[in-house]
């Protein structure tokens, strides 16, 4: 895997007319979007903006009523296996084996991951050292905080360094330390070549550091998408935070004015 | 606020704990895509399903002892029980057995829903409300109380109708005491091993040791459950035993029996029934009318401290230990079939509901073990048992498998996103069958040979079954892993309402229980052509199960 993947020649993600409906709901509709090497793609939205829908697509978690999806060129549909050998994922909540330990779980992600067990060990050691999780590593994962959990789920799709790293607003529960540790983590890790991420999060600031290129969307639909720069030029404000550009592209700006305005605020 | 708030809010969390104890989006589970709408109302119909089928079992219970007690004379001609036995002592023989069972059977069931209701974290949701003590209390206990709403309900009513037609309408007042005993110690129960289930197996800490301590844990926990089934093979022997010490045992340990918790409240409709030769009199009545008056203050005080106690339980974080050392950072990768058997001991080892089920098999077959070093008079005495021990072992084993399956459901949502191909998960959980019947097989074997020191044909025999458990294993997993492949959905739970998961036991247990059925049929000329026969039968059934469970690639 990672830079000696026979599919390198493909970009890590690329998504195609993609659409995702729970009953007569559509969460996600034609959602088009690439993640390219070396690249972190940001993918912004508000809650219930089809973020998670789109992620759970590429994973396998949600069949996508129309669209395709390409992990290195693999369809996640038709050749689940293949495409997940090349993700890590870190879901929006922290759903683990509650039975198991840590050290159980990771055994259990490095065997199904066919990790060498020195190789398995050492990651194990080194990212349980970065993320202190040495004093939990042994106890039951019902028994951790979110933010133990979260740092748990992050070294298990970490562990057989992926091609592509599909997060899905990875830093809710984390504490400053592992934020800054993730985020040095992440710049860090697409350095190596062919591999990408996929990042949401309704966090702007968090985006506005780490992503090379943002896609916006609203109400499953992706309003706009490009770098920070990109962005400024499209609403024509070259100092604009991304939370202002956020706001005028999907059209809140003046809700949020109203919504302050009717709570007292100035 | 006043009970009429706590009943609301109880019927408002008991949604919730319907939803999450059928689609288990806490433990993990991901929303169906294709069958969100109502998603509360399906939940519910199918946990009402699920009290209904048990409720409907504790009913069939009450009417088997309700015509047990009617046919006492034609029971006692069938030479089931001795001929010298008393009517009364027979009744309260059967009702014993009856509450034994309730008991049992509703304790059990509060072991299966503990670990959801404590999972589901609906009273921790309600906490933090500005909500009075009292209330959530009320809140708390009203809620536990419909977890066994509808089983309960129906112990006391289709206990005392039944008994009542049987022995009299005051016979079956006089069951009333029993049957409230028998709800109110369930429940508390079910409460005190939930407790325990939170404190030292749900939070103990990983590791070796530590692992088969928590085994040791589970394995008294299912005695109780056990013994339901228990019960049922020691009934001519309880009889026999109660003929024994009404008429030649001594005073003292015939009264301590009057005493003994559920002999004293079953005597009691017994009595009422006129039934009164050998309890001795006045001694014996009065000792059941104390005892009777004992339970029944033992009873008010389990219903005060489970209603106190449940809010306690449900809002509990399982504790990890109070030292947290730096632990063992290695791990050891294995294949993934073996790491799918390895995860599954692991979460049974901190999962009563499933554990329960891989222990079952096994304890029978200690329990049928035991039994033959004990009584066997004989090699072939002891072989006959054996072999009928290993017999029950392949069909239990086999009965439980597709629960296994259940395990899946645990992160089921992240499970779906690593590269593991169904085939690694269906050798993983067929090995944890075939885990279960050999070392049942072994544990009987053992037995065996401290009584009979020729094994040969008890290990031909065991090893010539082994295909067929692991056939019957491939056929019921194989098909249970197709139908949820194609409507993509997990199979959630085997007391939700997923009825298949029980109808495909039924040809499962054909495919073990044929070759056992060929070598009684061939037996009579002789063990060696009928042990040919059974293993030809049982291999020519994985030749054809395997193929078809292990077939289709996947990428």
């Amino acid at each position: 895997m990672g830079a000696s993947d026979p599919a390198a020649g493909a970009p890590p993600l690329s998504i195609a007319g993609l659409s995702v409906a729970y009953g007569e709901r559509t969460a996600v509709d034609r959602l088009s979007l690439e993640v390219r090497s070396g690249e972190i793609y940001g993918l912004l939205g508000s809650n219930g903006a089809g973020k998670s829908s789109t992620i759970k697509a590429i994973v396998g978690l949600v069949r996508p009523a129309a669209g395709a999806i390409r992990v290195f060129g693999i369809d996640p549909v038709a050749h689940g296996l293949r495409a997940k050998e090349r993700m890590g994922y870190v879901p929006e909540t922290s759903l683990l084996y509650e039975a198991l330990t840590p050290r159980e779980f990771l055994e259990f992600v490095a065997s199904v991951r066919h990790l060498a067990p020195a190789v398995a060990s050492e990651r194990v050691r080194t990212y349980a050292t970065a993320f202190r999780l040495d004093g939990e590593i042994e106890e039951p994962i019902a028994t951790l905080s979110n933010g133990t959990r979260q740092k748990v789920l992050i070294v298990a799709a970490l562990l057989h360094q992926p091609s592509l790293l599909v997060l899905d607003e990875p830093l809710n529960s984390l504490d400053p330390r592992s934020v800054r540790l993730m985020k040095e983590l992440l710049a860090g890790y697409v350095r190596e070549t062919g591999r990408g991420v996929l990042f949401s999060t309704h966090t702007m600031e968090v985006a506005e550091q780490l992503c090379h290129r943002v896609g916006i969307l609203d109400r499953g639909v992706l309003r706009a998408e490009g770098s920070l720069a990109g962005l400024r030029e499209r609403v024509a404000e070259g100092d604009a935070t991304l939370e202002r550009i956020f706001l005028r592209l999907t059209e809140e700006e003046a809700g949020v004015a109203e919504a302050i305005r009717s709570l007292g605020g100035s | 606020m006043a009970w009429r708030d706590a009943v609301r809010l109880s019927s408002v969390a008991y949604v919730e704990l319907s939803l999450q104890a059928i689609y288990a989006f806490r433990q993990g589970n991901v929303l169906p895509a294709h069958r969100s709408q109502d998603l509360v109302g399906r939940a519910r119909r199918r946990v009402l399903q699920s009290k209904v089928i048990i409720a409907f079992v504790l009913g069939v219970l009450a009417l088997g002892a309700s015509t047990a007690l009617r046919a006492s004379r034609q029971i006692v001609a069938t030479g089931i029980v001795p001929a010298t036995l008393p009517v009364g002592l027979f009744d309260a023989g059967v009702v014993t057995g009856l509450l034994s069972l309730d008991i049992a059977f509703l304790w059990w069931t509060g072991l299966q829903v503990i670990p959801t209701f404590l999972s589901s974290g609906v009273l921790p949701v309600l906490e933090p409300l500005p909500i009075d003590d009292a209330t959530l209390r009320r809140t708390a206990a009203l809620l536990y109380l419909r977890l066994f709403d509808l089983p309960a309900l129906t112990m006391l009513v289709a206990t005392p109708v039944f008994v009542g037609l049987a022995l009299g309408p005051v016979a079956g007042l006089a069951v009333v005491p029993g049957v409230l005993a028998a709800v109110a110690f369930a429940l508390a129960l079910s409460l005190l091993t939930g407790r325990f289930f939170v404190r030292r197996v749900q939070g103990a800490r990983g590791g070796g040791g530590s692992t088969l301590v928590r085994w040791g844990y589970l394995v008294l926990w299912v005695i109780p459950a056990f013994a339901m089934f228990g019960f049922v093979v020691a009934a001519p022997a309880f009889f026999s035993f109660l003929e024994h010490l009404a008429t030649s045992g001594s005073s003292v340990g015939w009264n301590l029996l009057l005493a003994t918790y559920p002999f004293a409240l079953a005597a009691l409709p017994a009595l009422a029934a006129g039934g009164s030769t050998g309890f001795g009199f006045p001694t014996g009545a009065f000792v059941v009318a104390a005892a009777a008056v004992g339970y029944a203050a033992l009873t008010g005080y389990a219903a005060l401290w489970t209603l106190a106690s449940v809010r306690s339980l449900g809002t509990t974080p399982a504790l990890p230990a109070a030292s947290a050392p730096v632990g063992r950072r290695s791990v050891a990768p294995t294949g993934p079939a073996f790491a799918v058997l390895t995860k599954d001991l692991r979460i049974a080892s901190r999962t009563p509901g499933y554990a329960f089920l891989i222990l079952l098999p096994i304890l029978d077959a200690v329990a049928i073990g035991l039994w033959t070093y004990v009584a066997a008079s004989g090699s072939s005495g002891a072989l006959s048992v054996g072999i009928a021990a290993v017999t029950i072992a392949a069909l239990l084993a086999t009965f439980f498998g597709p629960a296994f399956f259940a395990i899946e459901v645990n992160a089921y949502s992240y499970g779906q996103t690593l590269p593991l191909s169904n085939r690694s998960v269906l050798l993983g959980k067929v090995a944890l069958v075939t885990l279960m019947y050999a070392v049942a097989a072994g544990l009987v074997l053992g037995l065996t040979l401290l009584r009979v020191f020729d094994p040969g044909l008890f290990l031909v025999f065991a090893l010539a079954e082994l295909p067929a458990v692991v056939a019957a294993s491939f056929f019921e997993l194989g098909v249970l892993f197709w139908r949820a492949r194609r409507r993509g959905l997990p199979i959630v739970s085997l007391y939700s309402g997923q009825w298949y998961a029980v109808l495909i036991t039924i040809p499962g247990l054909v495919l073990a229980g044929a070759p056992i059925l060929l070598f009684h049929l061939l037996s009579a000329d002789g063990g060696s052509p009928a042990l040919a026969g059974m293993g030809l039968l049982a291999l020519l059934e994985l030749s054809i199960c395997a193929p078809f469970a292990l077939g289709g690639r996947e990428s």
